[in-house]
């Protein structure tokens, strides 16, 4: 076993060694062929190599040497204003000597930028497209103003294959020696959904127990939030007690640690199992949805996902009104 | 009978002092230089904030070392005339029993210009005389009136010792009041009280004296008490708001920021709306509300706030449609405020991390601390040498690695696997 961050480890470091998205990586080795690059956004759920991608893209563009014309910025460390104006102008308009023309400048998280610092990089883009180019990477390119859309390569970037997600982890399991059981496997689908470096992640947590992984290690590593949690607090919200579900809510989010996003992930998954009428359920999948786009603007995980507990209070109500009737 | 804790309590002995170890040590020392003869300095003047223990630390001195102790305070007159008639005893370093004296001007900050009039030349001129130690105490010894007394002093300057150091004072009362108080109240007192232990002691005595158990719900209100009826007022308009327009003016009334508010809405809805219609759309007022608090974050502008303010005020009052007003429910202290306070702390450790993770894993520092962070945090208490590989790689201090560890133990074994 080795003893780094095993998603770091395991990037891939070409675009050849990129197993995934493969007519995004195609049109990407184009780029690299005809050494020109255009402004890019990439676009798509966490962990599906946009930021792996665009390492690859510059690594197989420049040589080992690569890190000297590239420059990697995080928009949701550095996202105001003064970084575009400052940071982002100087890189971009100095020229880059070398085969290659132009730097590229990848900007993690951009969805994350505000509105100003967008309207000011639109700017930079184009006066300095000569000496720079952009790539963007974001959850959501709606977040996106329109002008800096217009003017990249759209990719989007979607969840891994089930297959290909398999065929990783056990590369990885194989390689440090780590012996990764069936059940182990669908259970890390299950809590990370085709996000490859929670799944590393989750993999390697599990491995530090020194056991084989299975479903119970993987369920109890997830931020200890197993299905089980999730769904006893579904249960006692079902049973009207909303205190109680909103204290198991705040338990998980607090003492340990577990991401909203992951919590309603899996309140998703569990309400499609809950004993209710079936047009509800859809019901329901349209309110956890909303929260779920809710989660991502609003600024407190407990809040948004106690509303949505009140919700499930309320079905429940209304379920059993419908059938003393 | 009752007796203030902060005076059963008072340390007897200079090894009961909370905290100011540096300074006991130098005015021990300079007591004691005394016994050779005469010291440069004839007078140590002991300053700093309130309720430190400067004026305990003087007594337990006389007391350890069977020195006789003459007082003189604020609530005397210290007139040149009444200062002038202790010169006498000043210029003894022995009683008459024998035993060694010392002399004490305490809260020297209480002198008043007219009625202590040449007080403090008149203190002075003992001190150039003196024959026994005297000792001068004042919160501040840099008051420009002292500028001459100060020449002929040893200075010595009391601090407000750490919270660690007053919640082990208050962690001992408890146990010999035979109180079984919850550590997260008592951490609350001590924080609260800034280092002063008296106000800390007192702030304890009220709130658990004959009780058996001190949880921090009692604790909470502290720092409310005496806002306590205008912050229920404001959540009566806004949980019992018949109107829009009623529900927002609260906010003005509410001497909370908006943040607070919010919680304490937050906290109260459920139990006050009861109906699971009503609680869900009063729920989802606050969640919209919070979404404008996002979008504040993100646009930095804080021009949205009135929503923010709509939404938690009138939104929730507007929710009210079948749950009867009848029956008196209380209003409680947002429990998330303990939580949100100690997370402070937590959260800037957790972003140190993750602008450790940062560096080497292409990730932001927020995402890191909140995405990766959770992991190391198992893997660190499982495998010490996979923990120490990825300290090493990912450079982390010893503070760090004894936070994901969460055991000193394990901490330190980690660290050692590192050299």
């Amino acid at each position: 076993m080795s003893f780094e961050m095993w998603a770091e480890k395991y990037r891939p470091k070409t675009l050849d060694e990129m197993v995934n998205q493969k007519e995004i990586v195609e049109r990407l080795k184009s780029f690299v062929k005809a050494k020109n690059v255009p402004h890019c956004i990439f676009a798509g759920p966490p962990g599906t190599g946009k930021t792996t991608a665009a390492l690859c893209l510059a690594r197989d563009l420049y040589g080992d040497a690569y890190r000297e014309h590239i420059m990697e910025l995080n928009a949701s460390d550095e996202r105001g204003i003064d970084v575009v104006r400052e940071t982002v102008k100087t890189f971009a308009r100095i020229r880059s000597i070398g085969e290659v023309p132009f730097k590229i400048m990848i900007l993690d998280e951009a969805d994350n930028m505000t509105a100003d610092a967008q309207q000011a990089l639109r700017r930079t883009m184009e006066r300095y497209t000569e000496t720079c180019r952009f790539i963007l990477c974001a959850n959501y390119s709606g977040k996106i103003i329109e002008p800096i859309q217009s003017r990249c390569a759209p990719f989007r970037f979607t969840y891994l294959p089930r297959e290909e997600h398999d065929k990783y982890l056990r590369h990885i399991a194989d390689n440090e020696g780590v012996k990764l059981l069936n059940d182990g496997l669908d259970a890390i689908y299950e809590v990370c959904g085709g996000d490859l470096r929670r799944a590393i992640n989750t993999l390697q947590a599990a491995a530090s127990l020194g056991k084989p992984v299975d479903a119970k290690i993987v369920y109890s590593i997830a931020g200890r939030a197993n299905p089980a949690d999730v769904q006893k607090m579904i249960e006692t919200a079902m049973k009207g007690n909303f205190l109680e579900a909103r204290k198991q809510l705040r338990e998980m989010i607090q003492k340990y640690g577990v991401a909203g996003s992951d919590i309603i992930r899996q309140i998703h998954t569990e309400i499609f199992r809950a004993d209710i009428p079936e047009p509800w359920k859809i019901k329901l999948a349209d309110i956890v949805g909303e929260i779920d786009y809710r989660l991502v603007e609003g600024a407190d995980e407990e809040v948004q996902l106690s509303a949505l507990l009140a919700r499930l209070v309320e079905a429940a109500y209304e379920i059993k009104g419908l059938k003393k009737v | 009978m009752y007796q203030p804790w902060a005076v059963k309590y008072k340390p007897k002995s200079l090894k009961e002092v909370v905290g100011n170890k540096e300074a006991i040590r130098k005015f021990v020392e300079w007591v004691k230089s005394w016994d050779g003869g005469i010291p440069k300095k004839r007078a140590a003047f002991l300053y700093g904030p309130p309720g430190v223990g400067k004026t305990v630390t003087v007594e337990a001195l006389a007391n350890d070392f069977r020195m006789e102790l003459v007082e003189k305070n604020a609530s005397d007159y210290r007139t040149e005339e009444a200062v002038k008639r202790f010169a006498g005893l000043a210029s003894q370093y022995s009683s008459l029993f024998g035993t060694k004296r010392i002399i004490l001007f305490d809260e020297l900050d209480g002198l008043t210009g007219t009625a202590d009039k040449g007080g403090v030349k008149a203190i002075t001129d003992i001190i150039k005389t003196a024959q026994c130690p005297i000792v001068l105490i004042a919160n501040n010894a840099f008051d420009p009136r002292f500028a001459n007394l100060r020449n002929y002093c040893l200075l010595i300057e009391f601090k407000k010792p750490p919270a660690t150091e007053v919640l082990k004072h208050l962690k001992a009362i408890c146990l010999k009041e035979g109180i079984d108080a919850e550590e997260n109240a008592l951490k609350f007192i001590a924080q609260r009280s800034e280092g002063d232990i008296r106000s800390a002691v007192t702030d304890l005595q009220a709130l658990a004296q004959g009780k058996k158990r001190l949880s921090y719900e009692d604790v909470a209100w502290l720092g409310f008490r005496d806002r306590q009826e205008t912050i229920f007022t404001v959540l009566r308009m806004i949980l019992y708001g018949k109107t829009c327009e009623g529900a927002k003016r609260a906010v003005n009334m509410a001497d909370v920021d908006i943040d607070m508010l919010f919680e304490w809405i937050y906290e109260n809805v459920p139990a006050h709306l009861t109906n699971p219609h009503d609680l869900a759309r009063a729920m989802d007022a606050l969640s919209m509300a919070d979404v404008y608090r996002g979008r504040i974050r993100t646009t930095q502008d804080w021009s949205f706030v009135r929503y923010v303010i709509d939404f938690m005020t009138a939104g929730v009052a507007m929710a009210r449609v079948n749950t009867k007003t009848s029956g008196w429910t209380p209003f409680r202290f947002p429990e998330r405020i303990q939580a949100l306070s100690k997370s402070k702390e937590e959260r800037a450790m957790q972003l140190e991390i993750g602008r450790k993770i940062k560096r080497k894993c292409h990730i932001s520092a927020q995402r890191a601390s909140k995405e990766v962070l959770p992991y190391l945090r198992i893997i660190f208490k499982n495998n010490v040498e996979m923990a120490a590989g990825i300290a090493k790689w990912l450079d982390l201090t010893p503070e760090m690695i004894a936070y994901l560890a969460e055991n000193d133990k394990k901490a330190n074994t980690i660290i050692k696997l590192l050299e």
